[in-house]
């Protein structure tokens, strides 16, 4: 196992909170949110458990043996087994694209909101964002309420404000989203909404 | 096609932005010793990123050595040094980029454009034999990204993402090449894709109105509405990604200027390319 302290990227000396504020950020940069969709998040699942598995350690270490500290590892996104494509969404989540593109393909006739969602996903895997974002688009417009097709798309519009929205806050130190006049924008709101009730 | 993949200089610290400094005439030089003194004029700032990245995932920048600028003796610089070939491996990119560049611009040029490129055509042809002889394998995917791109542009019903494939493809395979794990050959692929197509699709925002006089080929031609949204959109989705996966790198050497490139530079080249062109535009159609 890697020096936890080294993980972390703090020194030996470091006092609890500091190890809790690289904790924190590491844990913010390799959150599975980040990572929704993307080839690479079995890799960023790994660090986040390295990174866990560092705290816990060095946890454990400043507390002379005392209690465990909680992991919070354990993410992954676990497709629903019962689905017309079970197979396709096996294939897409070990990688082999050409294998689910060649089935979805071969399918005749008009398409299901899955085709939809799952022929984006194989676009998106290869890079190819703006196709992936019209199927997305599509199989969400065909079932609006399916979370999954949801998230692919909310995914989707997060990277597509790169930049400009909430998605550089990783790595450099930056306010956080909420000012003086989003609370005041919503106390308004809340007001409009209460006098509406009573 | 070429230095869209920028620093953004007031975000950097100093001592970065001298790093950065020297990387960039580092790899002048390089191209000074390896080539020619004129090959030095086709630096840029995207093989100096590809430089600078080869030296953080090789950690092979030793130190920096004081010397002189060659276009201005006056001026004193620091130079990279590097312990391996990372900057030679730059170099040829850089040159076998630019000869790649100069027959696609012999294709579509005027009369007397093309002319001059002919003339200069059997030079840059001499060097870019003597960079593959050397880098074999840049020569060879730079080749089939080439005809892959030809292929893709004379389709009909060419795509934004398939037009973008090719010189994606071409960067993720240029540095899968420095892979020596599965993982870091997936990460390193998935920043090449995204740099790449960042590059052919800022490209492509940049040369639009041109494009649209001229009647050549821009994948954004046939998206008919909100075509701002949609540039600025697939731009972001590909810096983002770069960055998720860079994120996933444990390197320390260049940290803060590679943040800044993919964090800053970006964002901030593809606002300027897309604030020219709406002005443009509107300037022309009204």
């Amino acid at each position: 196992m890697k020096d936890p302290y080294e993980v972390l990227g703090v020194s030996r000396t470091a006092s609890e909170s500091e190890i809790k504020a690289a904790y924190r950020n590491l844990a913010k940069k390799y959150h599975p949110d980040n990572y929704t969709d993307s080839p690479l998040a079995d890799l960023a699942e790994e660090k986040m458990k390295e990174v866990n598995e560092a705290y816990d350690a060095i946890m454990q270490e400043k507390k002379n043996g005392g209690s465990a500290y909680g992991s919070a590892g354990g993410y992954g996104g676990s497709y629903n087994a019962s689905s017309e494509y079970a197979n396709v969404r096996v294939m897409i989540q070990q990688n082999r694209l050409d294998e689910a593109e060649r089935i979805l393909d071969g399918v005749t006739g008009d398409h299901s909101a899955e085709w939809y969602f799952l022929r984006g996903m194989c676009y998106y895997r290869r890079g190819w964002a703006q196709q992936a974002a019209t199927h997305f688009q599509r199989a969400c417009t065909m079932e609006p309420n399916n979370m999954e097709y949801r998230q692919a798309l909310n995914n989707m519009t997060r990277q597509q404000g790169f930049g400009y929205g909430g998605y550089n806050t990783t790595g450099m130190n930056q306010q956080s989203q909420c000012g003086v006049c989003d609370i005041c924008a919503g106390l308004m709101c809340m007001d409009c909404l209460c006098r509406g009730c009573c | 096609m070429f230095g869209y993949i920028r620093i953004q200089k007031s975000e950097l610290l100093v001592r970065e932005y001298d790093a950065y400094k020297a990387a960039y005439c580092g790899l002048c030089k390089r191209l000074g010793k390896d080539y020619s003194f004129v090959t030095r004029f086709i630096l840029s700032y995207d093989c100096t990123f590809y430089s600078i990245f080869l030296m953080s995932v090789r950690r092979s920048c030793s130190g920096f050595k004081d010397g002189r600028c060659r276009f201005n003796p006056l001026k004193k610089c620091k130079f990279c040094q590097c312990t391996d070939d990372a900057d030679s491996k730059a170099a040829a990119l850089s040159v076998i980029l630019a000869y790649n560049k100069l027959i696609d611009n012999i294709g579509d040029s005027s009369f007397f454009k093309r002319g001059l490129y002919k003339l200069v055509k059997p030079l840059f042809s001499r060097w870019r034999k003597k960079a593959a002889k050397r880098y074999p394998e840049l020569d060879e995917i730079v080749s089939e990204m080439m005809m892959a791109q030809a292929e893709a542009e004379s389709d009909p019903e060419c795509g934004l993402d398939r037009a973008a494939d090719p010189t994606a493809t071409m960067l993720a395979r240029v540095l899968e090449l420095e892979a020596e794990t599965e993982s870091e050959r997936r990460i390193y692929s998935q920043i090449g894709y995204g740099t790449g197509r960042f590059i052919y699709l800022i490209d492509a925002v940049d040369d639009y109105p041109d494009d649209v006089k001229s009647g050549n080929f821009n994948p954004f031609k046939d998206i008919q509405e909100n075509k701002f949204d949609v540039m600025s959109a697939n731009l972001s989705q590909a810096a983002a990604s770069v960055f998720d996966a860079y994120n996933l790198l444990d390197t320390v050497d260049f940290r803060g200027i590679i943040d800044n490139i993919i964090l800053r530079g970006l964002p901030s080249v593809q606002t300027e390319i897309l604030d020219k062109v709406k002005e443009g535009l509107y300037e022309g159609s009204v």
